[in-house]
């Protein structure tokens, strides 16, 4: 009976050895284009909402939400320069489908300059329009649902179904979505005013 | 020859393991909403299912009875590791979309299934055959299902417009209960398949 559970153990670690090993290989190979991916595609979004941006510093920890709700993960300085162009921000909330992540940037002049959904799982067709490049809340204008929010000044209300429209029959989406962005604009607002109050002029 | 052929073709109808066998269902009527995901998890399924069969059969002999289920969930976690790792490398927005399905593979029942019933007895040129037949089945039917549904549901294929303008998408296609609708629809053109197919090899034998 030991004998057997003996054998039976050096059985499964061996087997584990093996697979762990391998994994190694194939994590060693990867990895590094992973992390390559990431870092690219939160340039590519941070250069789209400060497209005259030559520089991203990010700034480490000083910017936290101020409400419950959101929660700010991270936030980088766009700089041409030495003048500050604005402050972009990553934050999340509380969606229909789990957490929403968005990338909201705020200009010196305190409007919002741009808003992109990075991450967000929901009901195809009703939540899922939120990044849906070709659902237009305004379709004379074609803005996006997060389109909506560039150039909207921080200090508006933020209320879906008054300043914001919602996309149809998604509203906890729609919520969650704006809340992301109203808290982006405030803080990084106040961030600006606080470390950057010269940039602007 | 022959017998191989058996083995393969097995997995695609008579004993097609969604539409025949009922395993797996959970995670395919998830991923079906569009073809590129059906394509992507058919295909990451496959390679899953053929590497851990070939490995299970090659080490039949030393997997020892009573501790076969923890290794063989090793061994199957292990390449379908690998799958997702690989996946977020070299295909993200892919792997982007398929979201938290691809870890799932791991408990996928057909896997598991097929290791039990077969890779764990038969020897490894077998066994790859039948994973290969068995991954097949599992990808033919994820893509016409997805084929299916993107079409009703999003007038699109492969992210392409192929429905007119006028067309108001049926958006009950792309939600979990239009999935199940066409599943069944599958199951029923699978049955006639089969009906089909049996009753040629029984009047074969006959004659």
């Amino acid at each position: 009976m030991k004998k057997d559970i003996l054998r039976l153990g050096i059985a499964l670690a061996l087997f584990a050895a093996g697979a762990c090993a391998a994994l190694a290989v194939v994590y060693t190979v990867t990895g590094p284009t992973i992390a390559g991916h990431e870092r690219e595609q939160l340039q590519a979004s941070l250069k789209d909402l400060f497209p005259d941006a030559d520089g991203f510093v990010e700034i480490d920890g000083s910017i936290r939400s101020s409400v419950p709700d959101v929660t700010v993960l991270g936030s980088w300085k766009a700089a041409r320069g030495d003048a500050t162009l604005g402050v972009a921000i990553r934050a999340s909330a509380s969606s229909y489908g789990g957490d929403a992540v968005m990338l909201v940037g705020v200009a010196t002049d305190r409007r919002i300059a741009g808003a992109r959904v990075m991450t967000l799982s929901d009901t195809p067709g009703l939540g899922a329009n939120a990044t849906n490049p070709s659902y237009f809340v305004d379709k004379a204008a074609k803005t996006t649902f997060p389109g909506q929010f560039s150039g909207k000044s921080v200090l508006d209300e933020f209320e879906v179904k008054k300043d914001v429209v919602a996309i149809s029959a998604s509203t906890i989406t729609s919520k969650a979505l704006t809340s992301i962005v109203k808290e982006a604009g405030a803080v990084g607002s106040a961030w600006l005013e606080a470390n950057a109050s010269g940039g602007s002029r | 020859m022959k017998r191989m052929w058996k083995i393969f073709v097995k997995g695609l109808v008579v004993e097609n393991p969604l539409l025949m066998l009922m395993i797996g269902l959970c995670s395919s009527v998830a991923v079906t909403s569009s073809v590129s995901n059906g394509i992507g998890m058919g295909l990451a399924m496959t390679f899953v299912i053929v590497f851990a069969e070939l490995v299970i059969s090659l080490f039949r002999k030393l997997i020892p009875n009573d501790a076969r289920i923890p290794i063989f969930i090793i061994v199957i976690a292990a390449f379908t590791t690998m799958v997702d790792l690989s996946m977020q490398a070299y295909f993200p927005a892919l792997s982007k979309s398929m979201g938290v399905f691809i870890p799932l593979i791991v408990v996928n029942c057909i896997i598991m299934g097929r290791v039990e019933a077969f890779a764990s007895k038969e020897k490894p040129l077998d066994a790859v055959v039948d994973a290969l037949g068995m991954g097949l089945g599992y990808t033919w039917v994820l893509i016409g299902i997805a084929a299916l549904r993107e079409l009703l549901g999003n007038g699109t294929l492969l992210g392409a417009r192929i429905m007119p303008e006028a067309f108001q998408p049926i958006l009950f296609f792309t939600l979990p209960p239009g999935g199940f609708m066409v599943f069944a629809l599958f199951i029923s053109l699978n049955l006639w398949l089969k009906k089909k197919i049996t009753n040629g090899t029984a009047v074969r034998e006959a004659a």
